[in-house]
């Protein structure tokens, strides 16, 4: 009897320790996976808007004169004023999410794929003349090109660069001519976000700042040899380092790319799941011994009530597992919620973004053709205008869920809010479909206030744009500015239709449009957009009056302190 | 006072008859190069273009004679419109010295500038009621391309020539030069930056010579 009671309760550890075990194992595999796809997805999403920024600069006119015009010259000097906004060095990346990615240098290829020389490196960003043969290509390229490549950088030791590589196409002839090589820091994960660290694998070389010296570069023999006999553009192994068991996956980053290979390493440590499982199957083992054990002692005392105890204690150990089982599922959802929340911008950006520019590319390359009839290309010229709206749609929210998620802070300086009214004011007189309206300016001259100037400047754009669309044909349009004792306000009115009282409460609720007929253009985020931000400057938007013929809004600002007003000025 | 006004009305004739018999003509025709396929675009705020660029006709080549020949001392000034966010014409020959103007015809800005070593300049941003207008004397000989720095598919060419012999082509090739000088020169067709055509010619006052651009 108790020979049968031994090797059943041994049987039945065993299956039990074999189910946690391969539990254990499902569910660290599930969670690489998810955290490796984010990353395979903000990868993406960041190669698109990085490519996309570039390719706007590239078509730039006085880019396109220096060099078809044989004025080599006037190239670096041209592309500093087009490029100012693509190369704010010394300033760190402030927002991971942020669509405005500084690069770290820029440079022109020639006809032969060799760098041009520029005249003032410290403008355009320092390489040396081995960083510059590495950016070389041996012919012009037809397509975009990513690649990597390792520099010294004087402040920050040896660094990583991505770089994008964009063909310029002669507007004469229609051949590429020269190309933007365009520097980045390549993304990588911080090591508090996940359990997960990444580096990067170029022509033998590793850089994984989170592991020791001697650890990187036995990795990097390692890593040589699988890539070399490996022909999957995926692969992953496990490995041991520092003495402990981590998981390590490696992707290629730029395939099919005229630049060397470069290779993305994870590594995912096991030292936790590994413990974790011992300390289950320990659990599982002392579990069976006692009830061996407890087996024998009832054995001893009565073996008809032989059964029972152990019965009940099945049914604990079952329990315990069960309920360690539940907690470990609810950790690594949390863990989950909380990088997908983190990572939501980007997210969010590739998708939906990507299909607006799918969308588009094939909109213009119906356009291209030239086999329709007329009508057909002014409907897909309509339909390519309504893109351009959607990705500014887009923006609205991506910009309105930041601030949702509290992940927006405003960098306060001295805004020339004078200047930017001016700016609108102007812009709006040279729209083409401007309705007759008559434009009356009461705006004290240099008026500054505490802001940002991206954000201060959206603020006044939606104000004014409002002021224009919601307009009657012959009407009017009143901006004006006054001093107050706590700050400046500037108010915004103007003639049409008025916001019906009903109404009036919620005109600053998302995708509430005031009651304005369809047949004006907007999407209802604009006034929220500029409410949530005037909170975030200090002050606030509000309707003043809307009857009459007379629909006005003022907005409230913060006068700049003494140290903003250095940093405007600046 | 009657017989001297008739000797001067003679007079004048016969020189007007004896110039007109003493000139030359040119006529022929240049093989054009073929057109690339054109971008398309909208008379609102986007122009769809993949980097291509929009002229208002087809392409055309200068033909003109080449030699040294004096200086007028004044010449009419001539115009490179901005219309339809496009430059009208996208070609223009001009002698040098000639002053051209830009009028803006679109109700939105324009930037219009060049980069040419034949001459540098840049008009800034100005809009449709800027006056004067804003114009450019063009003294150096050589190609003078023009682009707007706010809409990146607009260019035009200037072609500036020493001679004041030249005429543009139909959209067929075919010209006639006119009011030519007798002696032997070179012909010359301009069809893009990359090539110019020539050949010789012999012109005798009177005869209308024809030379074909292959």
């Amino acid at each position: 009897m108790m020979l049968v009671i031994g090797i059943l309760t041994m049987v039945a550890v065993y299956i039990v320790q074999r189910n946690a075990v391969a539990d254990a194992e499902r569910d660290l595999q599930q969670e690489f996976r998810s955290a490796l796809t984010s990353l395979d997805r903000a990868e993406e999403a960041r190669h698109q808007v990085l490519a996309e920024r570039c390719r706007s600069l590239v078509l730039k006119p006085r880019l396109h004169a220096a060099l078809e015009d044989n004025a080599l010259d006037l190239l670096y000097p041209s592309a500093k004023d087009e490029l100012r906004d693509l190369l704010r060095s010394g300033e760190p990346n402030s927002d991971p999410s942020a669509l405005t990615l500084p690069a770290t240098f820029y440079r022109f290829l020639n006809a032969s794929g060799s760098v041009i020389s520029p005249p003032n490196p410290a403008e355009v960003g320092r390489l040396s003349a081995a960083d510059e043969s590495q950016i070389t290509l041996a012919k012009l390229p037809t397509n975009t090109q990513i690649g990597y490549f390792f520099r010294s950088s004087r402040d920050r030791g040896e660094i990583i660069d991505e770089i994008i590589t964009l063909p310029i196409y002669s507007t004469e002839t229609g051949e590429v001519i020269s190309a933007l090589v365009v520097g980045f820091e390549p993304l990588q994960l911080r090591a508090k976000e996940s359990k997960m660290r990444s580096g990067i694998w170029i022509n033998g070389r590793l850089s994984l700042p989170a592991l020791s010296a001697p650890a990187v570069e036995a990795l990097s023999h390692d890593l040589g040899a699988q890539i070399l006999r490996g022909t999957a553009e995926r692969n992953n192994f496990t490995i041991s380092l520092d003495g402990s068991p981590h998981l390590l996956f490696f992707r290629i980053l730029n395939p099919q790319s005229m630049f060397p290979p470069a290779y993305e390493v994870c590594i995912y440590s096991l030292q936790n799941a590994t413990a974790r499982r011992r300390k289950l199957q320990a659990q599982i083992v002392g579990a069976g011994i006692g009830l061996l054990a407890l087996g024998f002692l009832a054995s001893h005392f009565a073996a008809g009530r032989l059964s029972r105890p152990v019965e009940k204690l099945a049914i604990e150990s079952e329990a315990n597992l069960a309920g360690r089982e539940r907690a470990e599922a609810t950790l690594a959802t949390t863990s989950q919620e909380l990088k997908r929340s983190s990572r939501f911008s980007a997210d969010a950006s590739h998708q939906l973004k990507s299909p607006v520019t799918v969308l588009r590319v094939g909109i213009e390359s119906l356009l291209a053709r030239n086999d329709f009839d007329a009508p057909v290309y002014d409907e897909l010229s309509s339909l390519l205008h309504q893109t351009y709206r959607l990705t500014g749609v887009i923006d609205d929210l991506l910009l309105l869920s930041r601030m949702d998620a509290g992940r927006l802070s405003i960098d306060f300086s001295s805004v020339d809010l004078t200047e930017l009214v001016n700016e609108w004011l102007d812009d709006l007189s040279a729209l083409p479909d401007s309705m007759d309206v008559q434009i009356e300016k009461k705006v004290s001259p240099g008026l500054h206030v505490a802001g940002e100037k991206r954000y201060t400047s959206l603020i006044v754009q939606n104000l004014i744009e409002n002021a224009r669309k919601y307009n009657r044909p012959g009407g009017r349009i009143r901006v004006a500015t006054r001093r107050r004792r706590e700050g400046v306000a500037l108010s915004i009115g103007n003639t049409g239709s008025t916001i019906p009282p009903a109404a009036q409460e919620h005109i600053f609720e998302r995708f509430n449009r005031g009651g304005a007929g369809g047949n004006v253009a907007g999407h209802g985020l604009g006034l929220n957009l500029a409410c949530e931000l005037a909170l975030l400057h200090g002050g606030e938007l509000r309707l003043v009056s809307s009857a009459n013929d007379w629909t006005e809004f003022e907005v409230s600002f913060q006068v700049p302190s003494q140290r903003q007003n250095g940093a405007g000025s600046a | 006072m009657t017989i001297r006004c008739f000797l001067g009305v003679v007079l004048i004739c016969g020189v007007a008859w004896q110039s007109s018999r003493g000139q030359a003509v040119v006529e022929g025709r240049v093989e054009l190069p073929k057109k690339r396929s054109a971008p398309v675009v909208t008379q609102r705020y986007e122009i769809v273009s993949k980097g291509g660029v929009l002229s208002p006709s087809p392409p055309v080549a200068v033909v003109y004679l080449e030699g040294a020949f004096g200086k007028p001392a004044s010449l009419a000034t001539k115009q490179v419109a901005q219309k339809n966010l496009i430059f009208d014409p996208g070609l223009l020959p001009v002698q040098s010295g000639t002053r051209v103007e830009f009028p803006n015809l679109d109700d939105t800005y324009h930037n219009i500038f060049s980069y040419s070593p034949a001459k540098r300049f840049d008009l800034g941003r100005y809009r449709p009621d800027e006056r004067p207008i804003p114009s450019e004397v063009f003294d150096t000989p050589g190609l003078v391309t023009l682009r707007c720095d706010i809409h990146e598919h607009m260019r035009a060419l200037i072609l500036v020539l020493d001679t004041p012999y030249f005429v543009t082509t139909d959209s067929n090739g075919r010209f006639r030069l006119n009011g030519l000088p007798s002696g032997h020169y070179t012909v010359k067709a301009w069809l893009d930056s990359r090539t110019t055509r020539e050949q010789p010619v012999d012109l005798k006052s009177g005869a209308v010579v024809h030379l074909d651009f292959p």
